[in-house]
């Protein structure tokens, strides 16, 4: 096991630069998820981890040993990948032992080694099953024994799950996380599910076009995004421009385009007054007809989306359109008038 | 529920202009060589079945040779050709410079007739041969090299394989072309050094391809008649050799039918062995 550096790292195909300047420190056993949408550098990332590409600048550390032109069979990473990339000639018990194979670890061993993961993973009985004979789960299962029986120093997934239906979904993420607390191995998980990345991980790095917008654990990515792009990104958010007419501590009062709201700043960038600031509240932290708060909004209800657990709520307010949520069992409709009280702590100040 | 599809009189004469060619051609040839081989049927006139011509042929020293120098450059010719066309099937996986320009020149053979490529190919590796001529040159050899016309009939294999390259290197190319990126991947990131990768993911996923690519190489170099005539040694000839001699100077047509039969019957065992070998490779696959 290892903690896993990358500083300055750079990659860049043609003109394209795929992994802008990134600096990234992960601890000994833990679960870092790399979580951005399509194209952000996420994959290219944790490629550059495991040696499918090296680096055009900065460097790539286990530990203290820089990685950077190790070839990816000497890097004692292993990856899980989309696909599974099972060896689709093997059976289950060679896709396994594959790895030891190459480490040359002794037959008896190998043999405990493989026993115990299967017997893990529930793929007891599987042995003699060829890839094509099972399910996705059972193949991700598998795919899961084999990057762990060699117990590497670093544990990367490349969207595992994305291949299977929601319910598995939850079912394996649950089954990931379980066994690499377990194991105490280091992981990489790449995603663009911010459901899965929320429920899974130790910390999360949000990427946009290359770069980083956020390091964080999942509850303060989702409660204090520091970005537009994070705000937006993770969750719903309603995001708004607005000019701070006074300051008075940590609250400032905002004129925003849909009326005046009093923002807690405490534990955020404090902007002066006279700033025009960014800035977002998600859409449950509107709470109808809360009267305990000094923001209150009232509008008329555009669309009711009933979800079973909530209604999702579309709000119009002088003019501005917000997003809101209800847990309320009395039926909203269109065209509803609605008032809402915001806690002044649950807004965040944004750059960008 | 949808009408299943059906054999009526007015599909099957949409199939007759195709399938109606191959059985009348192919099938009426086949079972004409059949029965001519046992007497019948004789181009000569006399039509007595008789085991005769097969007793004449299976006790002929000449065709016997024949039949093993056939096999034995029908064996060689198709490994040669699959070893030197894997690793460039290899190399054409991966997109690099001037794989365009080498992926022209590499089918230039298979628009080039056997035999005409057998005569290029003779200018090379003939004893005062260019090959020969630098080997010299270079102090490399004292006297020239048999090449061409050889006892042991390296000059042939040299040729199937130029000829055949490019064929070849087709069908390897879409069966490597399947193998996923990320299968490749997976290996090395579980410690797969390159002959490991070779070895272990190449080679078995392919081997589907391989042996198909096996077997038609076979089967041409088996049968070959050009460039054995123009490259082969003097003696033993091809069985197809043995065929023309037999019809044509000794106008023993059914005896020559006989030889067609066991050209035949060694392509179906062939391609039977193939069926066999590729269910075991595959398995449950």
């Amino acid at each position: 096991m290892a903690n896993l550096t990358l500083s300055n790292l750079v990659k860049r195909f043609d003109d394209v630069v795929a992994v802008d300047h990134i600096n990234l420190d992960v601890a000994d056993g833990e679960f870092v998820t790399l979580l951005g949408p399509s194209g952000c550098g996420k994959t290219t990332t944790l490629r550059t981890i495991a040696g499918f590409y090296y680096p055009d600048e900065g460097e790539v550390l286990f530990g203290n040993t820089i990685m950077n032109n190790v070839p990816p069979n000497k890097r004692d990473t292993a990856m899980c990948f989309q696909s599974y990339a099972l060896f689709p000639h093997m059976t289950v018990w060679d896709n396994i032992s594959f790895g030891l194979k190459m480490r040359k670890v002794p037959v008896v061993e190998q043999k405990a080694k493989i026993e115990r993961v299967m017997e893990m993973l529930s793929l007891k009985d599987l042995g003699n099953r060829k890839p094509g004979q099972l399910s996705g789960g059972q193949q991700q299962r598998v795919a899961l024994a084999r990057s762990i029986v060699t117990e590497p120093q670093v544990l990367l997934f490349d969207e595992p799950l994305s291949n299977l239906d929601a319910k598995l979904r939850v079912q394996v993420r649950v089954e990931i996380r379980e066994m690499q607390k377990r194991l105490g191995i280091t992981a990489i998980y790449v995603t663009h599910d911010q459901d899965e990345a929320l429920a899974i991980s130790d910390r999360i790095v949000i990427m946009s076009q290359g770069k980083i917008e956020q390091i964080g654990d999942p509850y303060t990515i989702y409660r204090h995004p520091k970005t537009r792009f994070v705000a937006g990104f993770i969750g719903m958010a309603n995001i708004f421009d607005g000019v701070v007419l006074e300051k008075e501590g940590a609250v400032c009062t905002v004129q925003a385009p849909f009326g005046k709201v009093y923002i807690d700043t405490e534990g955020q960038e404090v902007p002066n007054k006279g700033d025009t600031i960014h800035f977002s509240w998600r859409p449950e932290d509107m709470k109808i007809r809360d009267r305990t708060s000094r923001n209150q909004i009232s509008g008329n209800v555009v669309q009711a989306v009933f979800m079973g657990d909530i209604t999702d709520l579309f709000i119009e307010v002088n003019g501005c359109r917000m997003r809101a949520q209800s847990d309320d069992e009395a039926k909203i409709t269109a065209k509803d008038h609605l008032s809402f009280g915001i806690s002044e702590k649950a807004f965040s100040i944004l750059r960008g | 529920m949808k009408k299943k599809d059906s054999l009526t009189p007015f599909t099957l004469l949409m199939l007759l202009p195709g399938v109606g060619f191959i059985i009348f051609f192919i099938g009426s040839s086949i079972v004409l060589t059949i029965l001519q081989s046992f007497g019948l049927f004789s181009i000569m006139g006399n039509s007595t079945l008789t085991l005769g011509y097969w007793k004449a042929i299976l006790n002929s020293r000449e065709a016997l040779d024949s039949l093993l120098f056939s096999l034995k450059m029908g064996v060689l010719s198709s490994l040669g050709t699959v070893m030197v066309a894997f690793p460039l099937a290899l190399f054409f996986r991966k997109s690099g410079q001037g794989k365009g320009m080498l992926g022209s020149l590499i089918k230039i053979p298979l628009f080039i007739p056997a035999l005409v490529a057998a005569f290029l190919i003779l200018n090379l590796i003939s004893y005062h041969g260019l090959i020969n001529t630098i080997l010299m040159r270079l102090s490399i050899i004292k006297e020239p090299l048999r090449m061409l016309n050889d006892k042991f009939g390296w000059g042939v294999v040299m040729i199937q394989v130029w000829k055949n390259l490019p064929f070849v290197l087709l069908i390897l190319m879409s069966a490597i072309s399947s193998i996923r990126d990320d299968t490749i991947d997976a290996a090395k990131n579980l410690g797969a050094g390159y002959f490991s990768i070779l070895f272990r993911i190449y080679i078995p996923l392919a081997m589907p391809g391989i042996l198909v690519a096996m077997i038609l190489m076979f089967i041409k170099a088996f049968g070959d008649f050009p460039i054995t005539s123009v490259a082969g040694p003097v003696y033993p000839s091809s069985v197809a050799g043995r065929m023309q001699i037999m019809a044509n100077l000794y106008q023993e047509w059914n005896q020559a039918a006989v030889l067609g039969v066991i050209i035949i019957l060694t392509t179906f065992f062939v391609i039977w062995a193939y069926s066999r070998f590729a269910e075991l490779v595959q398995g449950d696959n």
